[in-house]
């Protein structure tokens, strides 16, 4: 029998010395070959699977205090997830003691805001100065944290009705540097900078509503233009990050078409919209159409922005104005185009019993019926769909659904079954009749 | 309305990238306390009309278990359980040492073939002439190779002989080389460990709850000891939980464990999909019609996902490793919709793949490891629109991978969860790329399991659960908008309770079963679903969610949440200084709460059991007669704010109702039943005892001993006939004698004395400590003065005599002690240290007496008068011990009040004056000025001292110095 496994210490001994030589060798020569394949393999192992280390697990090498420490957050954290706040307070009490420590984190500051804040949230007797405290102290425990917390302090003012208050936290904010930017930094930054300005536009919209009040001298005018030269720059500027702006953009261009400055107003717009490093936001193009209509652009302009619209989103409400856009028009692709649009509404879940799409559909029908030809035009349109088409809308339960709930609706559709499915029989329509 | 999309969405950055470093500077801090961004919302016209909304709201809509426990649904059937704690891939030595210890055979069987003949294991001599010659005896190693099955100490059974052999054979011995042997279980441990933190297999869940009509509807499951047999139950929500119907569920044997249940109802029809590793199968049920099997399709590439559509009945999407999705048509068979060699964004490694519906019938989600795209099914080359990816879009960390994602019609029909190891997102399909909402979830294990609270009629709100396997964590997520307003989350997030800690609540179980208890709640979660319904059953019950839970030993729990409403506790902090009296009120209430707490606690289940079930009226009264503990309950200071807090909370009952531990009882009992007792183990190390216990040689043994030997053995013989005692009447007295009674006093260091008090009770362990740290002075000093008060009125009664010999007494007391202290510092600072404890001084007290009680060798050996003995002293002992106690420290008690006429009372209260403040002791010692007393009063303290000559040189240097000295007095009135 081998000795090693005869005697386990033994081995385990030897083990141990070679491990010794190994430290020492390694202590030696950091780079040793065996010790960064061991590194790897470890590494290999952890991005392997989908597993999370959190801060209160225990870690290697941790001294009694940061043990009593992690144990402390390991309450917390089971007390908060339970939403025992109470309890949750309690252990709180103690663990910033941590932050006293010479080695916390980033962190590990991080975690003592957000509990705090959370806590703070569900304590019945929390008090504002409770949460400034808490606010102001940690902004300062770390420069990393200072932009984010300054961010959140004027998220909770704003919330809370403090706008002025919010705002000078914002500007406060807006002047601070500190060494070199890393690029959520720079971002940070441009996005207090940009809540500012929609404060600022706030305060325009007050001081403007005042003024159509009151009448009142030029150098109030003067001050009211001011805000909005305050609030544009910076809502340009971060106009032109690709991002999602809809509060800012809204509130840019409803104060350049108070100053009459359309042309600036369309180019943003068109930007937000039809910019390709931006998101595909419905939105832009939502804007885009309110716009256009609100200075009453050919319905050319209109219908483009609906069409861009529709490949984004084919089941927008807007799509019936839409369709009943291209309905209005002469052309006959138009009307194919405008049963294209209704169909494809209707193949969505939330407008399947909507009395107005079907009703359309029929007039689009009946349009396109006055001409030559529509069996195929359906047809074509239909051809991939007739498989699950008649499952979606025209089975006996939808029937029976649809009698009880709208029995205007079921007429609408049964008038349709036939001309959508002609070679199928359906239950749908053979019940109606 | 469904098709809305909100009018403006929160702000945020885009970066289209791999997830940056710089994002995750503190994103292990978890995502608790921000608000993430704000939206102005209101009317510009009026001045104060501006309100913000935030993207995570503080507060959500507040649910509470009914239980603290969750509770069985199902009775517990047979079960395989695997290991639970993850094996260290580096234990594989200790695997190959069983491996060689267990199965010898196999791990040198050809070798020992070869070698055998040359080694003799048998005992004895003889037989060896049978075997060949040269042959090595080896029946000394035969008990040692014994021994190597226990876990016994390898040093002490050495064995040198064996040693030379190992260094001989060890090479050639194995059959196995031992290096390939560890590398493969190296390799097989740290698969099964990866195995069990996070297994892909059983992503999705396998249980499913198909709701039919109020409250009723159909649990799918699966049962079997493999999880192979496809169960339907039908289950009602009713107001005590879920009820199981009686009838027999409908049940499917499977060929392969269950891996996953998807369904999907549509208009009374329901449609159920089963995956297991390489089959799929489809049922389709209503409430009226029983299931039937409609098809069952295999693939070729283990199968990761299958998901039925909630568009049209009879389509399911099937998912394999193969990188295929699949649409299959009931009926009709499979059909290739999107294949995909690769992952979709970066090189994840991983063969994992899952599919969704969306809001389009004809768009699924086609996902892996490392996003999700939308697939048009019709247009099969086309490429898909990435709705979501792992990227710093999404504010991803390094590292994250995709788990799962779900369509969440329920909630929205263009909703859909993405869920990762760190974060759920909500993703919107008309607005792709960018999520919608994040939660960082803070769940310890990856989520593979999600579904879709349904939103409560004309509520916005919805609930998102999402389970983990090993962990069995269960957190709830809320959600709402999506609509008119854009996606907001509500509140933190909500763990649920897990199975595994439900014994704590339970009543104590023995240890082997507990034992078999906790492994069978602790098994792995495989599936997770809920119920929404109305807890009364009507329609103006509670709004209530059930959530079941699934484990891998197929048992199912579930816990009942209801939704509760408490306007206190939604209270926000709306101004910077909140007024006076809100807060008074809030502070009232809540110490109101305190007080009564512990006595609604009690009286609260009583209610619920009583209107509840009328059958277990019994556990109700049982609880009524309980209710007066509470009184004893708010002697502990914790235990009464403990039992508040759980009040003002409002969070479950703190114990389990008596329904629910019936049903746990029931449980345990039939789990133990089924599990069958298992034996002692058999292999543990026996001891040898042939030899060790032996009469004595009969020749030693003289003829009356063996006589009364045999007396014995008939008497014996008699008792047993008659089933009576054995009395031994004559050989009783050679008995090992008792041990001497151990006497406490003899150890008087703090410890041991505090040890012994402990013997006798909290209570006086308590009072001992608050001796020692004198926190009773005042209550001490009041009964000495109500028992000197006494004494002094029944001296009065008892006549002038009695007094003067009192006043006289005092007088010397006084002076012996003055003595005590001027001449030796060292005793006076002893015995202020606490030299007697109330402990023993019984013991002390006894000494004294008989000390006392021999007044005349005292008084011969010095001037000092000591009284005799009052005539009352017998009567009243305790006075004696109350003077003992106040004997305290010789320290001087303050020579001019002594010689007043009122020794007792002023001399008290001076006494302990002095020592709570040792300046002020100081002062007094220093205006005494009293002669140096003969050397013979110090004799007589000499003597005592060395009465007890242990008690001394400890106390000096023991205690705090403002330990109480009540206790430690010795009686005065003696000297």
């Amino acid at each position: 029998m081998p000795e090693g496994i005869l005697h386990p210490d033994n081995r385990t001994e030897m083990l141990n010395v070679g491990n010794l030589d190994k430290d020492l060798e390694s202590h030696g020569d950091p780079d040793n070959d065996s010790d960064s394949s061991d590194n790897s393999s470890k590494k290999r192992r952890k991005s392997k699977l989908p597993l999370v280390k959190h801060l209160y697990v225990e870690s290697r090498n941790e001294t009694g205090f940061l043990g009593s420490c992690r144990m402390c957050l390991e309450q917390i954290r089971e007390a908060m997830l339970h939403h025992r706040w109470q309890e949750a307070a309690e252990y709180m009490a103690c663990y910033p003691q941590i932050l006293e420590h010479q080695k916390n984190t980033t962190a590990q500051r991080e975690l003592v805001w957000r509990i705090s804040t959370e806590i703070l949230h569900h304590l019945p007797n929390s008090t504002m100065d409770d949460y400034n405290i808490i606010y102001e102290r940690m902004k300062h425990s770390g420069v990393k944290l200072y932009l984010m917390i300054s961010l959140e302090h004027s998220f909770h003012l704003m919330l809370h009705g403090h706008i002025e208050d919010a705002k000078q936290q914002l500007c406060v904010a807006e002047s601070w540097r500190y060494g070199k930017e890393t690029t959520s930094q720079l971002q940070r930054t441009k996005l207090i900078q940009a809540y500012r300005s929609l404060l600022d536009y706030i305060i325009w919209c007050d001081k403007k509503a005042n003024l159509s009040k009151n009448h009142s001298f030029d150098s109030d005018n003067q001050s009211v233009h001011n805000y909005f030269r305050q609030a544009s720059v910076n809502l340009q500027e971060i106009l032109k990050n690709p991002g999602v702006w809809d509060p800012f953009i809204l509130s840019y261009v409803e104060m350049l078409e108070f100053y009459g400055d359309h042309e600036e107003a369309l180019k943003v717009l068109t930007d937000y919209a039809y910019d390709n490093s931006f998101p595909p936001n419905p939105n832009a193009h939502f804007y885009m159409y309110r716009y256009l209509k609100r200075h009453d652009a050919p319905e050319k302009r209109l219908m483009k922005a609906l069409k861009n619209l529709h490949v984004l989103v084919p089941s927008h409400e807007l799509m019936l104005e839409y369709s009943s856009l291209l309905l209005q028009s002469d052309k006959r692709s138009d009307t194919q185009k405008a049963l294209g649009v209704l169909l494809e509404m209707l193949d969505f879940g939330c407008w399947r019993s909507n009395l107005d799409v079907w009703r359309c559909l029929q007039a689009v029908v009946r349009e396109l019926q006055s001409e030559d030809g529509w069996e195929g035009v359906v047809c074509e349109r239909m051809e991939t769909r007739k498989y699950w088409w008649p499952a979606l809308h025209f089975t006996s339960f939808h029937a029976a659904k649809d009698s009880e709930e709208n029995p205007k609706l079921l007429e609408v559709k049964a008038s349709l079954a036939k001309i959508l499915c002609p070679d199928r029989r359906l239950r749908y329509a053979a019940e109606q009749s | 309305m469904d098709y809305q999309f909100p009018e403006r969405l929160f702000p945020c950055f885009y970066n289209d990238g791999p997830p940056s470093g710089s994002v995750q500077s503190g994103a292990e801090a978890g995502g608790w306390g921000c608000y993430y961004g704000a939206l102005p919302q209101g009317v510009a016209d009026s001045p104060s009309g501006w309100s913000f909304t935030s993207k995570h709201q503080v507060r959500g809509q507040t649910w509470r278990q009914t239980e603290p426990v969750a509770i069985p649904l199902l009775s517990p059937k047979k079960a395989f359980l695997g290991v639970l704690t993850p094996p260290d891939p580096l234990d594989f030595t200790e695997h190959m040492q069983n491996f060689y210890v267990n199965y010898g055979h196999d791990a040198f069987g050809c070798m020992s073939d070869i070698l055998g003949e040359h080694f003799y294991f048998r005992f004895g001599k003889k037989q060896r002439e049978k075997h060949r010659r040269g042959s090595v005896s080896m029946w000394t190693m035969k008990n040692f190779i014994k021994r190597m099955k226990y876990k016994t100490c390898h040093l002490m059974f050495g064995a040198s002989a064996l040693g030379s052999y190992c260094s001989l054979l060890s090479d050639v011995v194995l059959d196995v080389p031992p290096e390939l042997l560890g590398s493969l279980l190296h390799e097989e441990l740290t698969e099964q460990r990866d195995r069990l933190l996070f297994s892909e297999r059983t992503t999705g869940g396998a249980l499913a709850f198909v709701p039919f009509s109020r409250g009723r509807g159909c649990l799918a499951c699966p049962g079997g000891p493999g999880l192979n047999r496809l169960n339907f139950h039908r289950v009602e929500l009713q107001r005590r939980g879920v009820e199981l119907s009686s009838r027999e569920p409908h049940s499917f044997q499977l060929e392969a464990p269950i891996r996953q249940i998807s369904h999907a109802s549509l208009l009374n029809d329901c449609c159920v999909a089963v995956r297991s590793d390489y089959l799929c199968g489809a049922w389709r049920f209503s409430e009226t019609n029983e299931p039937r099997l409609l098809q069952v399709v295999s693939t070729r590439e283990a199968a990761t996902c299958v998901s039925v559509s909630p568009h049209v009945l009879g389509e399911v999407l099937v998912a394999s490793e193969s990188g295929a999705a699949n649409l299959w048509t009931v009926g009709r068979g499979l059909q290739k919709v999107r294949v995909e060699d690769a992952n979709l964004y970066f090189n994840a490694k991983s063969w994992w793949r899952w599919c969704e519906f969306s809001a389009h019938p004809r768009v699924i989600l086609y996902a892996d490891r490392t996003g999700v795209e939308l697939t048009d099914v019709r247009a099969v080359s086309a490429a898909g629109l990435t709705l979501f990816r792992i990227s710093s879009t999404a504010a991803c960390r390094s590292g994250e991978c995709l788990l799962q994602s779900r369509y969440l019609g329920d909630a929205h029909p263009f909703h859909h969860l993405v869920a990762t190891q760190y974060s759920a997102y909500v993703m919107d399909e008309r607005f792709p790329c960018v999520p919608m909402l994040k939660w960082d979830h803070m769940m310890e294990a990856p989520p593979i399991f999600c579904h879709a609270v349904p939103r409560a009629a004309g509520s916005e709100t919805a609930g998102v659960l999402l389970g983990s396997q090993s962990s069995q964590e269960i957190t709830l997520l809320q959600y709402s908008g999506g609509r008119v307003q854009p996606c907001f989350s509500l509140g933190p997030p909500q763990a649920l309770l897990r199975p595994r800690e439900s014994l704590r609540h339970l009543p104590v179980q023995i240890p082997h079963r507990l034992e078999t208890a906790t492994n069978r709640l602790s098994a792995p979660a495989a599936g997770l679903t809920c119920i929404r319904g109305n807890a009364g059953g009507g329609p103006d019950g509670e709004e209530c969610v059930c959530v079941l839970q699934l484990t891998e030993a197929g048992d199912v729990f579930y816990q009942v949440l209801k939704q509760n409403e408490d306007p206190s506790d939604r209270r926000r902090p709306e101004t910077s200084a909140p007024s006076a009296e809100a807060q008074l009120v809030v502070s009232d209430t809540s110490s109101d709460e305190e007080i009564i707490g512990p006595t609604q606690a009690a009286a609260v289940p009583e209610t619920q059991t009583v209107d509840s079930d009328s059958s277990e009226a019994r556990g109700g009264r049982r609880r009524v007669k309980r209710t007066p503990l509470p009184v004893f309950v708010n002697d502990d200071p914790d235990a009464a704010t403990t039992d508040g807090e759980e009040k003002r909370s409002g969070r479950t009952p703190a114990a389990p109702g008596s329904r629910t531990l019936h049903t746990w009882k029931v449980w345990l009992q039939k789990l133990t039943y089924r599990s069958g007792e298992k034996a002692l183990d058999s292999d543990l190390l026996t001891a040898e005892t042939k030899n060790l216990l032996t009469v004595p040689d009969g020749e030693a043994r003289g003829a009356e001993e063996e006589q009364r030997e045999e007396s014995l053995r008939r008497e014996l013989k008699a008792c047993m006939s008659s089933r009576s005692l054995l009395l031994l009447r004559g050989s009783a007295s050679s008995a090992a004698p008792v041990p001497g009674a151990v006497d406490p006093e003899e150890w008087t260091d703090a410890l041991s004395r505090r040890l012994t008090v402990s013997w006798r009770g909290e209570e006086a362990w308590r009072a001992w400590w608050h001796d020692n740290m004198g926190l009773n002075v005042e209550s001490k000093v009041e009964a000495l003065r109500r028992k000197r008060r006494r004494e002094k009125q029944a001296r009065r009664a008892a006549g002038r005599r009695l007094e003067l010999s009192g006043s006289f007494t005092s007088t010397v007391s006084y002076q012996t002690e003055l003595d005590g202290f001027s001449s030796s510092a060292e005793w006076s600072s002893a015995a202020s240290q606490g030299a007697w404890s109330d402990v023993d001084s019984d013991g002390v007290l006894s000494k004294l007496d008989r000390f006392l009680s021999t007044p005349l060798h005292v008084q011969t050996d010095g001037p000092v008068p000591t009284p005799t003995p009052t005539p009352q002293r017998d009567e009243n002992h305790e006075q004696q011990i109350v003077s003992a106690s106040q004997r305290g420290s010789p320290d001087t008690t303050s020579s001019s009040q002594r010689r007043t006429k009122h020794p007792a009372r002023d001399d008290l209260s001076s006494l302990f004056e002095t020592q709570d403040n040792p300046a002020a002791a100081a002062s007094c010692q220093v205006s005494s000025s009293q002669p140096v007393p003969p050397r013979t009063t110090r004799d007589v303290f000499a003597s005592f001292a060395s009465s007890q000559p242990a008690s001394r040189a400890p106390q000096g240097r023991r205690g705090p110095p403002q330990a109480s000295q009540t206790q430690k007095k010795k009686p005065r009135m003696g000297f």
